[in-house]
């Protein structure tokens, strides 16, 4: 039958499904509960890093999604990323595939901790305490 | 943790404080870019060679401790150095970075101290980015990056 008889291959159907069941649990959770709980967090991360010496939260709108850019004085953003890392806490650090932006603002790079409705409060406690242990590495 | 002090120790945490060289050389007779597209980090590299000997050795640029430091220390190391001196120090250390971490690897002095490197996979190109630079400069190749082959 036409035009099915010209698609070449298999159509991703697996990956609808998933997408389908993937769409149902978010409905399930509800789009306002995951919104409130994602800036509490955000709230709470924000509040941690800003207690922090030295280090400087990149992006401070009022209005913004789950994502904790920041520098540290004297530290480039690789090294927070790495001994982080090490404290277990997956984090993207760099220009994020931004360089216009980052020119803009002047950066080289910047450390990026992202938040979403997986996330908890002692997550973000753990980030601050890497994030003094990178600190206390590099003096 | 002894991982982490192996790759930030003093001499590394004190060359990417007070980098040595870290300047432009108007007089270079080499000179190269390194770039890490992965990453964004860049560097520039100065040579001065004169009859097979590098008189000097100098970069500028912006990156993380690891590719600081070892820019750093290798401007230090190849001053005063032949041609075939200096590419028989890069052999060496590239041998350095890329062999497996529970294998030992040969003494190369302070240059030794990146060796901490080898527990950290995407961190060796931090550490090798300066003497791939220094190996495009003498080719007179204006830009290399390490995303090349």
């Amino acid at each position: 039958m036409l035009p099915y008889k010209f698609e070449a291959g298999t159509p991703n159907i697996e990956g609808a499904i998933g997408l389908h069941a993937a769409l149902d649990y978010i409905d399930g959770v509800g789009l306002e509960a995951i919104t409130a709980y994602e800036r509490d967090l955000l709230a709470y991360g924000t509040r941690e890093l800003e207690g922090i010496d030295r280090v400087r939260l990149v992006g401070t709108a009022r209005e913004k999604a789950g994502i904790l850019s920041f520098v540290i004085d004297g530290v480039h953003p690789h090294d927070v990323g790495t001994i982080v890392d090490r404290e277990g806490v997956a984090i993207r650090t760099g220009h994020h595939c931004a360089q216009p932006l980052m020119d803009r603002f002047g950066l080289p790079a910047t450390a990026r901790a992202s938040i979403a409705m997986y996330n908890t409060r002692e997550e973000l406690d753990v980030l601050g305490r890497a994030v003094r242990k990178v600190l206390e590495v590099f003096g | 943790m002894s991982e982490l002090t192996d790759l930030y120790q003093e001499v590394i945490l004190d060359h990417n404080r007070r980098p040595r060289n870290f300047h432009a050389l108007a007089n270079a007779s080499h000179r190269a870019e390194g770039y890490n597209p992965l990453c964004g980090d860049r560097l520039t590299l100065y040579l001065s060679v004169s009859e097979g000997v590098i008189t000097e050795a100098a970069f500028e640029g912006a990156g993380c401790a690891i590719s600081k430091a070892s820019a750093s220390m290798m401007t230090e190391t190849l001053k005063g150095k032949t041609l075939a001196e200096a590419d028989a120090l890069f052999q060496r250390f590239h041998r350095m970075v890329t062999t497996p971490p529970d294998q030992p690897v040969e003494d190369m002095g302070k240059l030794s101290s990146l060796a901490g490197v080898r527990e950290f996979p995407i961190r060796v190109k931090c550490a090798s980015l300066a003497w791939h630079t220094f190996k495009a400069a003498l080719a007179n190749e204006p830009i290399t990056s390490t995303e090349q082959t």
